[in-house]
Parts: structure tokens; sequence; C-alpha cells
């Protein structure tokens, strides 16, 4: 195997449409249990080290003054005595000379916007004026101080009233025709073809009202100049847009002498990197330590961090067509959502992920209203998976049919039965199997489903509660669209191997994953891998730790690992080294590479196994004048040689955003609760999750994501809110007092399971699950509810208050 | 009437004095042998067993304190009002919020953070890494000085005990059900330490 084989082999992968036509043989640390993480004793000591922990020499506090009023303009400012208090070293006006029109402040990719802007599209808004001080406390103080003109303009607070003719304008710098950005189309056949046929039709709308991220570690950053060279910490998970961005400003810097550090992150679930506000404080926090010459750190108070929601809030329009046998015919599906910051999907992308409903017709609106943008929030398929599951449930209570019927009677692709499916799975060189089918079987099993699934309203308990236990199915998915790069490093002296990439971790214990791959794929004990973590080693992994992780990055790791082993099994068996007194020796004189392979961090003949040489004895020592001068010197060799040995690799692929691409793995989910029909009260008793991961790397790291987003996504279900006054536009519950995330006593037991299929577009059959569940989860309350009490609820989350209005008791 | 106020107020004992002569011989005599009084916000703590003597504000909290002045990490401001259980460290055996503390109250407090209970070795910390206790990690010092304090005082709880005492702590990633089997794993070596003992 040579090394030009192995770069050929990433061109040929490049879209990983021929999947994993090198399977490897023996899976040794891939899909093991029990590797210690290589974060664990930092983290659970609190050494770990968060931006928001960092603290430098000097270093000077920056806060934004933020719009009382959801929509208003700035018509004068007076700053004069927040100057004047002592301990203020700067204010940055809106109006300041040396602050351009726009700046390239991030976005999905660098988008150009005002660095502080004059007019507040929402309340809280950043606008007008940044204070920088000696400490918050006084910067607090200072804009308390700025006395502002503000002109209050008409505002909106949701999609349906924005929509109305005679609507003002929620946003009219940028949208002056209307609150209508756009409306993006997506389906197939003709749905009123399909409701004709179909033997029944049924509409209903549905509301995801307004919920957050609540990272807990807030937005926050810090900067400093060395001279002319700018240092950033960053807490965002695009470093490598980051950074692009920040080049731009200053009339250009060299990307060369940016430095960045990306320390541990306390989670950022999307969000933040997507809005287009998000690198404003940055900027101005640039701004400011230049002028200024002492670092600045901005952080977000918890109120700020509350002004960015998910981009599933809005209203949702359905009718569908079914038949009596539970197949569906036709599916429309409007959805009307608030203050998307992109494209994103949905509602109607997973009925074509894993239907094969005919006819599709899922128009989205994009609206414009006054409240702060939305963006991914974990994830941007929340509306799909509302849709998929409030539409399928659906279907079957209608016909009185058991939902898992339903699911498999409609399981395939774009309108498509799963004959058709099993075509593309060969296609695509997978070895065909029904993922569904085989999720289901351990999902069934482990909820008890036969005995607990009982007609709605039927579960009465001898506690007075009622007892409902719903279904839900999807895809698996990864965005797996992107391109990361890793490099890796044989250290010398022991022979250990470094990973090189940029840090930028959310917690799903991506590093040790990687470092999985590379151990099995080069035949080397785990403890003889590690990830650096190097703030910018200049190998930016695509989207490290989040949406792409496995699916781009775990191959990146894989081709990497590959071209080193071929590397150190050259270097084994080439001369070590030629001078003018003659050549040095191979380590394995008259060999090939592939008469040699590595166990255990050892290099052995394949032939003879009892010929053989540690990973450690192969690099020989670091520097020391050279070992190599030393016996030119003296005439004998005190340290054996070989050549530095390094690997760069890559993945690039575009993934799911480039028209369809069919997805062979599947999850099913049960969820089990118990409603108190006097107060309205939903206890979340079972959850189990089933998921098709295709190829597991690490299951400890699988259940995390399994069990933590079911916490997260009943939080959502069950009363995460984020409320506005109607009056005033004014945010009511930015807090975590008022508005409730879960905690350890929100879910009783869940049960994790996971199926290897193998059909995923990721290294080694592998799909993603870090989004997923937290996603699939809040809507599957729905159908839960609905088998408790006899109603559906359409309003999300399912509070109390709604369930005793579902009863008629209020 | 207008109150007379006295030029020289013993730093010992707040007694007042006309001339400095008188407060010189009464300390001198009265508080021979007595250690240098403390001046105003100056408080003295003990921290993961080290002896702290620091002059403070009174607005600090003891957040502030730890976090940014000691410059001990594990202490976290997450929900930044007692809200989230983040901030939590042992004071005086007891789990406290450091956010919601002002650090001039704590004087002659003993306080442990997660800093300290790594350091000493405690089986909590080993059991959090084995289990997957963490996954961003920002929360977890919260909850390992709020499971030690549980297991000081309660060396065997029961998973009921446990979801209890975590209440209070938010763990946005969703780790929860780890921790119950960590502190119960925790808890055995704990007894079996004593047991040999």
């Amino acid at each position: 195997m040579s090394v030009q084989t192995e770069y050929d082999r990433m061109i040929e992968m490049e879209d990983n449409v021929g999947f994993d036509k090198y399977p490897l043989k023996d899976f040794d640390q891939i899909g093991k249990k029990d590797i210690r993480r290589l974060d664990g004793t930092e983290k659970a000591s609190g050494r770990a080290e968060y931006t928001m922990d960092v603290q430098l020499p000097g270093m000077l506090y920056l806060k934004f003054l933020t719009s009382p009023y959801p929509h208003a303009e700035i018509k004068h400012m007076d700053t004069s005595r927040a100057e004047a208090l002592p301990g203020v070293r700067g204010i940055l006006r809106y109006d300041d000379p040396e602050l351009p029109d726009v700046a390239d402040l991030g976005g999905h990719g660098p988008t150009a916007i005002a660095p502080i802007p004059k007019v507040a599209h929402f309340e809280g808004e950043p606008t007008g004026a940044a204070v920088v001080a000696d400490t918050e406390h006084i910067a607090d103080e200072a804009l308390r101080l700025i006395q502002v003109k503000w002109e209050q303009r008409p505002f909106l607070l949701n999609v349906e009233e924005a929509l109305k003719p005679d609507a003002p304008l929620a946003h009219p710098e940028d949208f002056p025709d209307g609150n209508l950005e756009v409306e993006h189309v997506e389906g197939h056949g003709d749905v009123e073809k399909g409701f004709k046929e179909a033997d029944r039709v049924l509409e209903f709308k549905a509301t995801r009202r307004l919920h957050t991220y609540v990272s807990p570690e807030r937005p926050c950053g810090v900067v400093r100049w060395n001279g002319d060279y700018p240092e950033f910490w960053l807490k965002h998970q695009r470093p490598h847009e980051n950074k692009r961005a920040i080049s731009s400003w200053f009339e250009h810097i060299p990307m060369n002498r940016i430095e960045m550090h990306m320390l541990y992150q306390g989670a950022t679930f999307g969000g933040w990197t997507q809005f287009y506000w998000n690198q404003g404080p940055m900027y101005c926090a640039a701004v400011m330590a230049k002028r200024t010459g002492h670092p600045v750190k901005y952080v977000f108070d918890r109120r700020g961090d509350f002004y960015g929601g998910s981009m599933d809030e809005g209203d949702y329009y359905f009718k569908v067509g079914f038949n009596n046998d539970g197949r569906i015919l036709a599916v429309e599906a409007k959805g009307h959502f608030a203050n998307p910051q992109w494209e994103g999907f949905g509602p109607g992308t997973h009925f074509e992920d894993n239907t094969q409903i005919p006819n599709l017709n899922a128009p989205r609106m994009v609206i414009k209203v006054n409240k702060g943008p939305n963006t991914a929030v974990r994830c941007e398929h929340l509306p799909n998976t509302m849709a998929f599951t409030l539409v399928m449930d659906r279907v079957a209570a209608e016909l009185g049919m058991d939902p898992i019927d339903v699911a498999i009677k409609n399981d395939g692709a774009k309108g498509h039965d799963m004959e058709w499916l099993t075509e593309r799975k060969e296609e695509a060189d997978f070895t065909p199997r029904d993922s569904l089918k085989e999720c289901l079987e351990k999902g069934k099993a482990a909820v008890g489903w036969e005995d607990k699934w009982h007609p709605p309203g039927a579960g009465k308990l001898p506690n007075g509660k009622m007892h409902g236990i719903g279904f839900t199915w999807n895809h698996e998915w990864d965005d797996s669209c992107g391109s990361g790069e890793i490099a890796m490093r044989l250290e010398r002296n022991d022979g250990t191997v470094s990973i090189l990439g940029m840090r930028c971790d959310n917690g799903v214990n991506a590093e040790t994953g990687y470092c999985q791959i590379a151990a099995n794929e080069l035949g080397m004990r785990m403890e003889d891998l590690f990830y650096r973590p190097h703030t910018d080693t200049g190998f930016f992994p695509m989207c490290p730790d989040s949406s792409t992780n496995t699916g781009v990055n775990g191959w990146a790791v894989r081709h990497c690992a590959r071209l080193l082993k071929a590397k150190i099994l050259e270097a084994a068996t080439s001369p070590r080294a030629v001078t003018q007194r003659g050549m040095y020796p191979p380590l394995f004189p008259d060999m090939k590479p592939e008469d040699l392979d590595i166990k255990d961090s050892v290099i052995f003949v394949k032939a003879d196994p009892s010929q053989k040489l540690s990973l450690a004895d192969l690099v020989g020592p670091s520097a020391e004048a050279g070992p190599l001068s030393f016996h030119e010197l003296y005439g004998a060799e005190r340290h054996p040689f070989s050549v530095p040995i390094f690997a760069h690799s890559y993945q690039a692929q575009i993934g799911c955003y480039a028209g369809f691409r069919p997805k062979f793995c599947r999850q099913v989910h049960f969820m089990e609760v118990e409603i108190d029909p006097e107060t309205g009260e939903i206890e979340v008793t079972h959850v189990v999750n089933v998921n098709d991961v295709g190829k597991v790397i690490s299951p400890e790291s699988c259940a995390g994501q399994q069990y933590g987003g079911t916490y997260m996504g009943v939080g959502r279900a069950l009363f995460e809110e984020v409320v506005h006054d109607p009056a005033t536009g004014v945010m009511l519950n930015g807090n975590l007092l008022d508005y409730k995330i879960a905690t350890i006593e929100d879910c009783q037991t869940i049960d994790t399971h996971l199926v290897e299929t193998q059909q995923g577009y990721g290294p080694y059959g592998a799909t993603g699950i870090g989004e997923d569940i937290a996603t699939v989860i809040p809507a599957l309350l729905g159908p839960a509810v609905y088998n408790a009490i006899g109603e559906w609820i359409y309003e999300f989350p399912i509070t109390p208050e709604r369930v005793l209005k579902a009863l008629g008791k209020i | 009437m207008e109150e007379q106020t006295s030029k020289y107020l013993c730093p010992y004992c707040s007694t007042k004095f006309e001339a400095f002569e008188d407060l010189k011989n009464h300390a001198l005599t009265a508080h021979a042998g007595e250690p240098a009084p403390m001046p105003e916000g100056m408080i003295r703590l003990t921290i993961n067993g080290d002896e702290y003597q620091i002059q403070v504000q009174p607005e600090w909290t003891l957040n502030y304190l730890i976090h940014d002045k000691l410059g001990l990490t594990s202490p976290k401001m997450f929900c930044d009002r007692g809200a989230c259980g983040s901030c939590t460290v042992i004071m005086n055996e007891r789990p406290i919020l450091s956010c919601m503390t002002l650090a001039i109250e704590c004087d002659g407090s003993t306080i442990e953070t997660a800093e300290g209970i790594a350091d000493a070795g405690h089986p909590l910390v080993e059991a959090y890494v084995k289990h997957h206790a963490m996954q961003c990690g920002y929360c977890t010092p919260g909850f390992i000085t709020t499971a030690k304090a549980l297991l000081d005082r309660n060396p065997d709880p029961k998973e009921e005990e446990i979801r209890e005492a975590l209440g209070g702590n938010l763990c946005r990633c969703g780790t929860y059900p780890q921790h119950p089997k960590a502190i119960m794993e925790a808890a055995e070596k704990l007894g079996h330490k004593e047991g040999a003992k």
C-alpha cells in the first residue's frame, strides 16, 4: 500500500458514493467499551479550562448597551457621563468614525454586518454602544449612565400577525417589501390527486412555541494584541469560519498572524455560530483591545444568551390523505416559521427521507418578527421531527391502528418503497438490512409494547393517573457536509502518536473517538494515541464535535492513520539515511512494507512475528545533535535513526445538502407517561431509545447522546418556552428560574439500545447520533399524551395548563 | 446633644481613648500576646486544606473570590443567580451556592472545591470519569461537590436519595442517569476503604 494509493482513496471517497471499499477486518479499539475518556479527569476535577475562565493580566471587560424596545432606532445618544466614570477605559459608539459600516461577522460564512447597529429589531439586541471597563460591575454602571433617545417603532411577535396585509414591517431595513422573507418549496407528486384517491383525509394545525439552547457557558470571548498580531480565545463551533472572518478585519490580517485558542466549550448545541451578531462582540473587543492596549473579554449575561432561539418556532398546517390500511397517499405540511436565520430543513424533508408517500407538498415560509434570531439548536431538523411524528401517529390514531404497523407500511424513501431502497443500498455497496425492523425488534421488547399499548384513555392507573405510551421513528442523520483536516505525528523518543487538529470540544467525547479510530487503523495501543489539544494547529476538522464529527472527521482520521501507517512501514523497510560514509541500512532489511504489520505498537514480520521492533525503537531520540552526526564523528551509532514520520489528511463531502441522498439507518423511540387528570401534570416515566448508528465507535458516547438527548427533549416537550410580553415585546423569562430545563428528576428510566447495520455514510458504515434524540423526543410527547388522555394537544410545550384545557377542565 | 467622637479606638476591642499613649498602654497590657487584629474586609478561609488570609470587597461573592481571584476554576458560573448548582462548593460540610454567598460573610470557613476533592484522591472523580458522568463538563464540578457533600453525610445513599440531592444541579447535556451510578460506585469504594481500616 503506497502513500499515493492512500491519497487516491481520499479523492475516490469524496462523497462516499462507493461507501467503504476497504473495510477493516478486525475491530479492536473501535466499538470497545470502557475506554477512558481523554477529558475525564480534567473535567471532573474542575481543572478543564473554558473561555469564561480566561483571565489575562490587565484584562478589561466589554459590555453592550441593549435595546429596551423590540423595535426602535437611536435618534440621539449621550455617553459623556459614562465616559467620566472612573474605571471606564473606553466606549465604542455606533457612530464611531473608525467603525466600518459593515464588517464580516459570521453567520454561515462571513457576512457583512454593522458591528454595532443603530436600530434594534428585538428587545435585548446589542445596539448603540459597547463599554470597556476595569470590571464587569463598572461596565454595567457605565451602561446605566448612557442616555439614549429612542424612536420606537411598531413591532410584531408572531408569524400569523406578521403575514396580515396591513402588518407593520418587522425589519424594514433589510426586508422593506414585507415580513415574508422567502418561501421554500419541497415535495414531489401531486397532493391534490393523492387526497382524491385517499380513503380518508384529515387536517390539523400545530404550534411550537419559542425555545432556546441554554448553553451552560455563556457566549464569550477574549482578544489580545501582541504587537500587530491578534490572539483570540473563542467559544464557537466553527473556528475555521471565525478565523476567515477575523482575517478580513482591520484591512486584512494575514491568516498566519492570527492566533486562536479553542478551549473546552460549555456546550453550544449549534446556535451562536450562525447568528449574524455572533462575532460583533469579538469585533468590538478587538477594536477596543487595540485602542486601549489591554486584553478585552466579553461575556453575555444569562439573559443575553436567551435572545437566540430554535428555528422550529411557528405554526404548522397539515393535511393528510391516507387509506384504511394505513398507507399514506399525500401529505401537505405547511410551516410558518419565525426568524430562521437560514434555510434549514422542514417540515417535509423527513417524509422524503423515510417514506414511500407518493405525494408531498411542504412549503416553508420564513417570516420576520421582532424577536431574537432563530437558528439550528440541536437541531435544524426539529420542524421535520415534529411534522413526521404528528402526522404518522395521528394517522394511526384515526384508524385505530398500531402506529408501528403504520411505520412499517410507509417506510421507504422519496416516495419509493423498500424494494427501491434496497436497490439503493446495493448501489452504495452496502449489504442491505432492514434497519427499521431491526430497531423495532429491540425497542418493542425493551418497552413491552405488546402488553403496554392500549386504546387512548384506557390506561387508568390505581394511583388515579392516566398511563400513556407513544411511539415514533425516523432515520438516523448527520449533516455530513463539509471538509475536515487532520494531521498525525509519530513522536520521537517513545513512538507515541499525536493527532493534530483544532479542538472544538462540546462534550461528545470525540477526541477519544478519533484516537480509537487511529489506534485501530495503526495497530497501536490506545494509550499511545493522544488528540493534541493544540489551540491553532492549522488543521481544522469540520465543525468538530458537532454535526459532522464521525461523518467527516472520522473519515479524515481514518485516512490519516492509514497514511501514517504506510509511512511507518516504508520507513522500517527503507534505508534510514545516506551520508558521505555510506548507507544506513533499513531496520528490516530485504523486506517490503507489505511484509510487515503493526500490533500493540510493535512492528513485526508477518511471516515470522518473532522478528519485531517497537515503534519507540523505530523513531529514536529527538535532536541530541542527531544520532547520525554522532556516528559520523565517532564511528558508532549510539541510537537508531529514522526519518521524521508525519501524515496529513482530509475528507471533503457534500453530504445531505446537495440533492437527495437516501438514508438507510433508522431509529425508534418509545415514551411512557403518567398524567394526573386533576392537575394536568405529566410525568415521563420511561423512555426507550433504539438507534441504528451503523457502526459504534464508542458505545458509552452513543449512549450519552441517547439519554442526554432524551433529557433535553423531555424538557423541551414539557416546559421549555420563552415568553414575550405581547404589550411591550419584552422577554419575560430570560433566566433559569423562570425558564425551566430538565433536571435529574424530570425523567425516570431511560433504556438505550444500539443497532449496527453498517449502512451509514461515515467510516465503517457509521452515521451520526448527536443531533437526533434531542430532536426526535419532543414531539413524541404528543402521541404519549394522546394515548393517556385520549385527546391530541398540538401546542408545544405540553404544559399542565394545556392538558387541563384539552380535558375541558379549564 | 452632639456626640463626642473619640480620637483613638482600640483595634482589638473598640475601647475609646483620648490620647494615643493611653491606647498604646492599653493595647500592650490588655491585649499582650494576642495576634495582630484583622483590618476590615480581611477574612480567613481554609480552602482545600490551604489557609488563606484575603482582603475582600463587600460586594464580592464567594464565587468571584475563589474563581476569579484565587484562580480555582471549578466553581462555574452557569445560570448567574442560584438556579443551577454549577458553582456549588462545600462550606463547613454543607453544599452551598458560591454565586449567592458573599465572601465577606465566610470568615473562618472551611471550603472544599472539586480540585481539592480530586487532589485528595476521592473515588468520586474516578467513578465520574468511568461512567461518563460528564459531557461538555461545565457543570460537572458542581455535581462533584454536591455528591461529595451527600456522601459525607450519607455514606450509602439510595438512588432516590441521590436524585433528590442532585435535583438542584442542572446539566444541559443530560448526563443525569450516570450520576447515581458513579456516586453509588464511589460510595462502595469508600465503604471498602473504611472497612479495611
